[in-house]
């Protein structure tokens, strides 16, 4: 993983995140925004432009890649460097929570 | 009465905020937006009085991929209106627009906008001024020719107009990038 996917991915957004978790399955841009609503109940709901921009963004730096379309949806998948970005991002994650719940 | 108006309008290069807000503030009047064309010239036609949202985005690379495009934000229940000189378009009834909803929900998509308008619109606009402006104004002032005196000047007007355009940009840019890093 070169320096610049670290310095733009390394953290992320949270909406970069969610793309990466729910491109685990191949998915397109809409079913991205529903099952981001399902796993927050509601509380993160992902705008058409903050969306349309980071997947292509994504496509672009290699993180996922497009696999086909279909009703004028292109589904992507994630790719062998956007796992290791996002296992790196979990791993972050859950450094943040433990070291959260010892001090609580 | 009429039922159709046309409004000359002119909003510079970083104001779609302000665009947006005129596009709606109009709907609220009874006059939905049809189009816009030429340098400015916003189309309406008479409606009910109804609160609607207006968002612009700007993506050339929306372009090529105009059908996955104008899907996605459809998905997400935005009407796409048109494209115009590389802004897109949107419109939804503010009854249907959850808090603080807007086609961005992120700061750093939203830069990412700014940065886009800037590659799109102010570099071709930079290399104009560096390439042509202050060469030809340098140029024809120094010659001493009295015919090439009205091209002296027509240049030193063109050189403040451009860079009043870049400062202006530039305190926008600067007072966005201020309002989403509070």
């Amino acid at each position: 993983m070169d320096s610049h996917i670290r310095k733009v991915y390394v953290p992320m957004t949270e909406t970069g995140f969610y793309i990466l978790l729910c491109l685990r399955e191949e998915a397109h841009g809409y079913s991205i925004v529903r099952k981001t609503e399902q796993l927050t109940n509601g509380e993160i709901k992902i705008s058409p432009g903050t969306l349309y921009g980071s997947l292509s963004k994504m496509e672009k730096d290699g993180l996922i890649r497009f696999v086909r379309e279909e009703d004028k949806r292109k589904i992507y998948h994630i790719t062998e460097l956007g796992s290791q970005v996002l296992d790196l991002e979990m791993k972050r994650i859950e450094r943040l929570y433990k070291s959260m719940m010892e001090v609580k | 009465m009429k039922d159709t108006k046309t409004e000359l309008k002119f909003f510079s290069v970083p104001e779609w905020k302000k665009e947006e807000k005129y596009l709606r503030e109009q709907h609220k009047n009874g006059w939905e937006f049809v189009n816009v064309s030429g340098f400015g010239l916003y189309h309406f036609k008479k409606c009910q009085p109804r609160d609607v949202v207006y968002q612009l985005d700007y993506n050339p690379d929306s372009v090529s991929n105009k059908a996955e495009y104008v899907q996605m934000f459809s998905d997400c229940g935005w009407e796409y209106l048109q494209n115009f000189v590389g802004y897109s378009y949107f419109r939804k009834d503010a009854s249907e627009v959850g808090d603080n909803e807007e086609i961005f929900c992120d700061d750093e998509s939203r830069l990412d906008m700014m940065k886009r308008v800037f590659t799109g619109r102010m570099i071709p606009l930079l290399a104009i001024f560096f390439c042509i402006i202050i060469p030809q104004m340098i140029s024809q002032n120094l010659i001493d020719y009295p015919a090439n005196r009205i091209l002296g000047i027509v240049f030193c007007c063109m050189f403040v107009l451009y860079l009043g355009m870049f400062i202006s940009f530039a305190v926008s840019y600067w007072n966005y990038y201020k309002s989403i890093h509070r």
